[in-house]
């Protein structure tokens, strides 16, 4: 059969051929270049696939670097997120304490206190040794959950202490933090009740 | 040069590579996502539609409203930025001397334009003006920080952009549209042509039910030179009841009204196509569309 | 002599064995092709007089629009693609047509399912996603029917009789896979019980909406044309490397398209697309040399017959995918999305690029499966130009308009009824093009329908001849 096809080539009715040649080199270079420059734009406009990065955004670092971190509900949002993994195991998530563990926060006149400096002291150094708060005594050692903290994040909890759970006081800067931190200096020895109330307020 | 086997192979390699990609992968990484929270809040979004307005959802649909409008808002920039506002106690003169000693501190004033510092010269004392806009919100709120220690006032702000969302150009939207968005839409009509507006937040732009109601029933009323059709089947054209004209009945210009002793009343699914409209808004700030949403005391 | 009878003989069983299944595929198709291009006036008239079809919804844009979309492609392209391919294959095969009687079923069942998808949507009953608005019904009828032809298509192409394949063998034995796994996919997806949440509808239906306007028809229209352009030019194609290139990344990068720059989609799906769409610019280039090293020597002769058809189609699909593809381009999508610039894109594949293809196939073919000549000569050359001039008046117009448009929509200051009014003008003159094109539609019509005619009545004398013979002498002997 197709020996008869090949030797009467039938004008238009013949079927079509092919002339057989090798891919042309150039085009399989410019594909390797386009594919090189394509994938450098993939890498720097792509997110890195991840789901939260949407165009205009190139990367997980770009809209991090652009939610917004001054303002009070910044600061609060910063002091939650850090009151609940540091602090809230032992106090609680609302602040009341857990007898046995931890003295209450809601309502103690030490957070409460006008001036921060006795409040900042007890996470930069920690407590040993007795305390009163709210007309209990707590003989409860607390470590120095603040000492690893950075100075914005710790001025940010501690602002959250004092206006959460029905506190009313002032903010907590990071420069208060900072003031604190370098008077204690290299060393810092856990503080009881008596110790802290001998500094200045 | 091919046997079929091999052809068969390359077109499933190919097709079956961008079906994990487009198909597969999209599915596991926002197919089972839940709603999600506003922006330094611990509210969610997206908020769930009433039961006339996910009614009016499948009226849209069958309208085939999605081949003239869309539900998608695009962003093409973003800039944080810092505004002053206060003085505090300084006098012009003395802040500019302030300002030009923070540049020391904070390089990042110099980099942006149109800010204070740029025009420091011709700068007497106008207030709001830009201290920065940039990308770097922590260049914002050091600079909230200092300020505030010598007693002046600020304001920082994330600011979308895009002509979409620019206040003198489409104005759409205050940020772009993202998955979130859709998580309750059941089909997501995004749409792609814009014959018509967008409608991503037509509820916050058009928030009166009787005016969407009319812009149904006969659009030029309420939109001057529109191109929209009338969707007067929406609609019942009945008789008044001598005494009791219906209390829904439209309130249409007169070239638009009907005949005497007639009323324009919408029927049930122009009501509950109405209620979906309204609830189309998506002017919070969430993690991946960031912005700050002017609060009414401005 | 007995060689070329043989021959004779042997290319006339081939055409005759597809004669029943092609009619009904090609039959159906010229009326939907008519119907589809009435509707899509009926649409364009909601932009010459807004109020038109204010009492009437099923032909509102939304119905309309939607409805003539459908019918182009899945009542016109796919079944006349369908057609052309098993031909072609039989053809290429030197074989008849393998198990005649399935495509004849398939295509049946196909234009049911046509008729109740067009009739779901104009009732209001769309499903709501682009280009997949049919209802389930329809879709299970339409996919079926594909796998049946698919069928026939394979055993023909099995039962060749050279081992080696030509380059139109690669191209729409792919087409096939293609088509049958993202429609399966989609509609699964899409218009099950329990579709995927929010956006990722969306993602899906932009991936089947590449995958078919862009990759699919390329492969089909591209694959007929590396049939007919070296056929009808009596030339051999002009290299098989260049157009292995081009098939492989086609497939390979076309696939990737699809994912608007502006989409609510996370950055790296609309980056993935910018990606593939610069890298799918190599195979037009490689299906440009491809065609002109083919035809360049062959005179230009605007005579209007297939090989017209072809050379139009195949010029279409280099203008018109780079066209497509400059969309994911993210500077030019900012002004270019969402607007008459991607419907006029689509209009040119379908109908410049794929309706061209196709049509110069069918009026190829149909002399050949009828053993007929095509009663109206004429009319067939008239169905080129007016559908060239057609393709013209309705394309550029809107992609001018839709530019226009997209400006007007970008800059500050200007208000949204600008941008409306920008494109206005342009969409008026383009009503002339579809209406051209109905025009050359009609002539497809009335050719086929004559020649069905004939057939049939030709049919019918044979039959009442048998019947009225007299007798064979033996049997009136007692």
């Amino acid at each position: 059969m197709s020996e008869e096809n090949k030797s009467c080539s039938n004008g238009s009715n013949a079927e079509p051929t092919a002339t057989r040649s090798s891919a042309p080199m150039w085009i399989i270079v410019v594909t390797l270049v386009l594919l090189f420059v394509g994938g450098h734009y993939l890498d720097t406009h792509g997110g890195w696939f991840s789901s939260k990065v949407y165009a205009p955004y190139n990367s997980a670092e770009q809209l991090d670097s652009f939610q917004p971190k001054s303002g009070a509900a910044a600061v609060a949002a910063q002091g939650k997120k850090v009151y609940e993994s540091v602090c809230g195991i032992c106090h609680g998530m609302d602040g009341a304490g857990k007898p046995g563990q931890a003295p209450p926060l809601a309502g103690s006149e030490w957070v409460l206190a006008k001036g921060i400096n006795r409040l900042a002291h007890i996470p930069l150094e920690g407590v040993n040794g007795s305390i009163k708060v709210e007309g209990k005594d707590w003989s409860l050692n607390m470590a120095a959950m603040g000492a690893a903290l950075s100075d914005s994040d710790l001025a940010a909890v501690l602002t959250y202490l004092r206006t959460s759970w029905g506190n009313k006081a002032g903010e907590v800067t990071a420069d208060d933090i900072k003031k604190v931190r370098d008077e204690i200096g290299g060393h810092p020895q856990p503080v009881s009740g008596d110790q802290l109330m001998k500094m200045p307020e | 040069m091919k046997t079929g086997f091999s052809v068969f192979l390359a077109a499933f390699v190919a097709l079956g590579a961008s079906w994990y990609g487009f198909v597969y992968a999209p599915l596991k990484q926002l197919g089972g996502a839940k709603q999600t929270f506003i922006l330094q809040s611990s509210d969610t979004w997206p908020v769930q539609r009433t039961g006339e307005a996910t009614l009016g959802l499948q009226v849209y649909r069958q309208y085939g409203c999605a081949a003239c409008h869309t539900e998608q808002v695009r962003q093409t920039g973003a800039t944080t930025e810092i505004a002053l506002t206060s003085l505090g106690t300084y006098k012009p003169e003395d802040f500019k001397g302030y300002i030009k000693s923070l540049v020391a501190v904070v390089p990042e004033l110099l980099t942006s334009s149109n800010t204070l510092v740029g025009n420091i010269e011709n700068w007497n004392g106008q207030l709001p003006v830009t201290l920065y806009a940039g990308e770097d919100s922590d260049v914002v709120a050091a600079l909230a920080d200092k300020l505030k220690t010598v007693g002046a006032k600020t304001d920082a702000h994330i600011v979308a952009s895009g002509a979409d969302i620019d206040i003198n150009a489409r104005s759409w939207g205050t940020r772009q549209s993202v998955a979130a968005d859709y998580l309750y839409d059941q089909p997501v009509q995004l749409g792609s042509l814009r014959a018509g507006p967008d409608l991503s937040n037509i509820g916050v732009r058009a928030p009166d039910i009787n005016w969407q109601l009319m812009h149904l029933y006969a659009p030029g009323s309420v939109v001057p030179n529109s191109t929209m059709p009338a969707f007067r089947t929406l609609f019942e054209v009945r008789k008044i009841v001598v005494g009791h004209p219906s209390p829904d009945a439209l309130v249409l210009k007169k070239e638009f009204a009907p005949a005497d002793g007639m009323e324009v009343v919408p029927t049930a699914e122009a009501r509950e196509l109405a209620a979906y409209l309204l609830s189309l808004k998506a002017n919070v700030p969430l993690y991946e569309a960031p912005f700050t949403p002017v609060t009414a005391a401005k | 002599m007995n060689q070329t009878e043989n021959k004779t003989v042997c290319i006339n069983e081939i055409d005759a064995s597809c004669r029943v299944p092609l009619l009904a595929l090609f039959g159906g198709a010229a009326l939907w092709l008519v119907l589809g291009l009435l509707l899509a006036i009926a649409a364009a008239m909601s932009f010459h007089k807004p109020d038109i079809f204010a009492d009437c919804p099923f032909l509102s844009f939304g119905h309309a629009q939607a409805a003539a979309n459908d019918l182009l492609l899945y009542g016109f392209v796919v079944p006349a693609a369908l057609g052309v391919m098993l031909w072609i294959f039989a053809r290429l095969s030197q074989a008849p047509l393998a198990l005649p009687i399935v495509p004849v079923v398939a295509a049946n069942l196909w234009h049911v399912g046509v008729l109740i998808g067009t009739a779901s949507i104009l009732a209001g009953a769309s499903s709501g996603y682009a280009w997949l608005e049919y209802s389930r019904i329809a879709s299970v009828l339409l996919f079926a029917a594909f796998m049946l032809i698919a069928v026939s298509a394979v055993a023909t192409m099995g039962f060749r009789a050279e081992c080696r394949m030509y380059p139109s063998h690669w191209f729409l034995f792919a087409a096939l896979l293609w088509f049958a796994w993202t429609f399966s996919t989609a509609n699964l997806f899409l218009l099950s019980g329990h579709p995927p949440r929010g956006v990722v509808q969306a993602i899906i239906d932009w991936w089947f909406t590449n995958n078919v306007l862009f990759v699919w028809l390329g492969l089909t229209g591209i694959g007929i044309a590396f049939y007919f352009l070296p056929k009808l030019a009596e030339k051999p194609l002009s290299s098989t490397g260049y157009a292995m290139f081009a098939f492989l990344a086609l497939m390979f990068f076309g696939t990737w398209c699809g994912i608007p720059q502006g989409a609510p989609v996370p950055a790296w799906l609309p980056t993935v697309s910018t990606y593939a769409a610069s890298l799918s610019i190599l195979p037009v280039i490689a299906v440009a040399i491809v065609a002109w090293r083919t035809v360049r020597s062959v005179g230009v002769k605007y005579t209007g017959g297939p090989l017209c058809f072809i050379k139009f189609g195949t010029l279409s699909f280099i203008l018109s995918t780079l066209c497509y593809l400059s969309q994911f381009c993210p500077c030019y999508s900012q002004v270019l999305e969402h607007t008459w610039f991607g419907v006029g894109v689509t209009q040119w594949q379908l109908l410049g690029f794929a309706s061209m293809i196709l049509l110069g196939s069918i009026y190829y073919i149909l002399p050949r499966i009828m053993d007929k000549e095509l009663p109206f000569a004429g009319l067939a050359r008239l169905n080129f130009f007016a559908f060239a001039l057609g393709v013209l008046i309705l394309v550029i117009p809107l992609l001018i308009g839709g530019v226009e448009q997209g400006l007007k929509l970008h800059a500050a200051n200007a208000t949204f009824t600008d941008s409306t009014n920008a494109a206005l003008m342009f969409l008026r003159v383009s009503t002339l093009g579809q209406a051209l094109l109905l025009l050359g539609a009609l002539c497809l019509l009335l050719n086929i329908f004559k020649m069905t005619i004939q057939w049939k009545l030709g049919l019918l004398k044979c039959a009442i001849a048998a019947v009225k013979a007299p007798l064979p002498v033996e049997e009136v002997k007692s």
